[in-house]
């Protein structure tokens, strides 16, 4: 029961870091804290992630242990199938992986955005830089 | 106000505790699993079985084997996206000129900070060079290795200063050729094995890594290097090189640009 209380507050917890940069990204009027919170947004979907591969039967990282460059003797299928029970989902933390680096793309773009607007507005105050933007069109 | 932002707080906090339960109740997410997903078990079971010789990659890391091997495309696609998103970063700049003359004055920080710099800036690329070559063996890769070797540009940016960087060669155009140059070796490396086949008259597919059932070409996993047996798992050594040229080269060629002083920008921005 106590460990049930123990996940149903993991999930409450990345829920709530969700809900709270959702919050950042549509109140906060500086474009730099916008762009944190998006960064914190993207991390969370990749913690949830990686919270579905794990298990509790003491979870072992999903790396045969003892490879080097000099092994050439292959493990045998028991072997493979004791690791395969003990460690933890792959799967998850390669689809991490590549979100990290579209998440990290993205947060490239936008700093080089930032950087531009603040050398052209003198501010990253969205409220100031829309309405200066929108009496230019005019 | 402040009584506004409690009660949004509040409802947020219970909202989410709800939502867990809700999530957990109807069984959407697991609650503690004692155990692997079958599909799990599959990459697990056969990344690194040599009895399976058509379905493993011939690496003890299961996530690098998946990176590369199983969703391999996925990943080039991956690397693609990011220099893309380099490259619209440049061309947002594209009038920069990034020379010494034009890279400001920083002074940098205390002599101690600029010492220990000096010694971190030859430790770091070692280190994310180990993590590279070991990509296929222990926990970590080519993206991994980038990423940290991005890190001895930022730090001689901020202790030393920009100009530094920009004297000793780390300019705009050849970090950007050194990018492009990662990237097409990832592209060389994935056409690799289809031809090597077609030369013996074979099948295979992009991103082949080992010799499957029904392409039987590849790269095998151990190879004779200089009479000693070495595990390469194939592709993924030298993939995983390749992607550590292009992230490293990418990430500090973002770092440069964005530490450029403003003057430089000026022109183009409000003319």
């Amino acid at each position: 029961m106590i460990k049930d209380i123990v996940w149903v507050y993991y999930y409450a917890s990345l829920i709530l870091i969700t809900f709270m940069s959702i919050y950042g990204v549509a109140t906060r009027p500086n474009l730099l804290k916008k762009i944190i919170m998006l960064s914190i947004l993207s991390d969370t979907a990749n913690m949830l992630a990686v919270v579905l591969g794990y298990h509790i039967l003491s979870p072992k990282p999903p790396v045969y242990p003892g490879g080097t460059f000099s092994t050439t003797e292959f493990p045998s299928q028991e072997q493979l199938s004791t690791f395969a029970k003990y460690a933890v989902d792959p799967i998850p933390q390669v689809l991490v992986v590549t979100a990290i680096v579209i998440g990290l793309a993205v947060l490239v773009f936008l700093s080089f955005v930032a950087v531009l607007i603040y050398r052209r507005y003198g501010t990253l105050d969205m409220r100031i830089v829309s309405k200066r933007a929108r009496e230019e069109v005019k | 106000m402040e009584k506004r932002l409690l009660c949004l707080g509040v409802c947020i906090t219970v909202t989410a505790f709800i939502l867990a339960f809700a999530l957990i109740y109807t069984g959407v997410v697991p609650l503690a699993p004692s155990g692997n997903r079958p599909l799990a078990v599959m990459f697990l079971e056969s990344t690194f079985n040599a009895g399976k010789w058509w379905l493993w990659a011939g690496s003890p890391e299961v996530v690098t084997s998946i990176l590369w091997d199983y969703r391999g495309i996925d990943t080039v696609y991956e690397t693609t996206v990011f220099f893309l998103a380099i490259i619209g970063a440049i061309t947002v700049v594209r009038t920069m000129k990034i020379f010494p003359e034009t890279s400001g004055k920083g002074s940098g920080l205390t002599v101690i900070a600029k010492t220990i710099t000096k010694i971190t800036f030859a430790t770091i690329p070692i280190i994310a060079f180990s993590i590279a070559v070991h990509g296929h063996l222990t926990p970590g890769g080519g993206f991994q290795a980038g990423s940290a070797f991005a890190v001895a540009p930022l730090l001689v940016i901020a202790a030393l200063s920009l100009r530094l960087l920009v004297e000793r060669g780390w300019s705009k155009e050849r970090l950007l050729a050194l990018r492009t140059t990662g990237l097409i070796l990832v592209g060389i490396i994935a056409i690799l094995v289809p031809v090597l086949a077609l030369l013996r008259h074979g099948i295979a597919y992009i991103m082949q890594n080992q010799a499957k059932l029904w392409a039987p070409a590849g790269l095998s996993a151990v190879v004779d290097l200089l009479g000693i047996k070495t595990l390469l798992s194939g592709t993924l050594f030298w993939l995983n090189l390749s992607e550590f040229l292009a992230v490293s080269a990418g990430l500090s060629l973002v770092f440069v640009l964005l530490a450029a002083p403003t003057k430089n920008f000026d022109k183009e921005v409000k003319g």
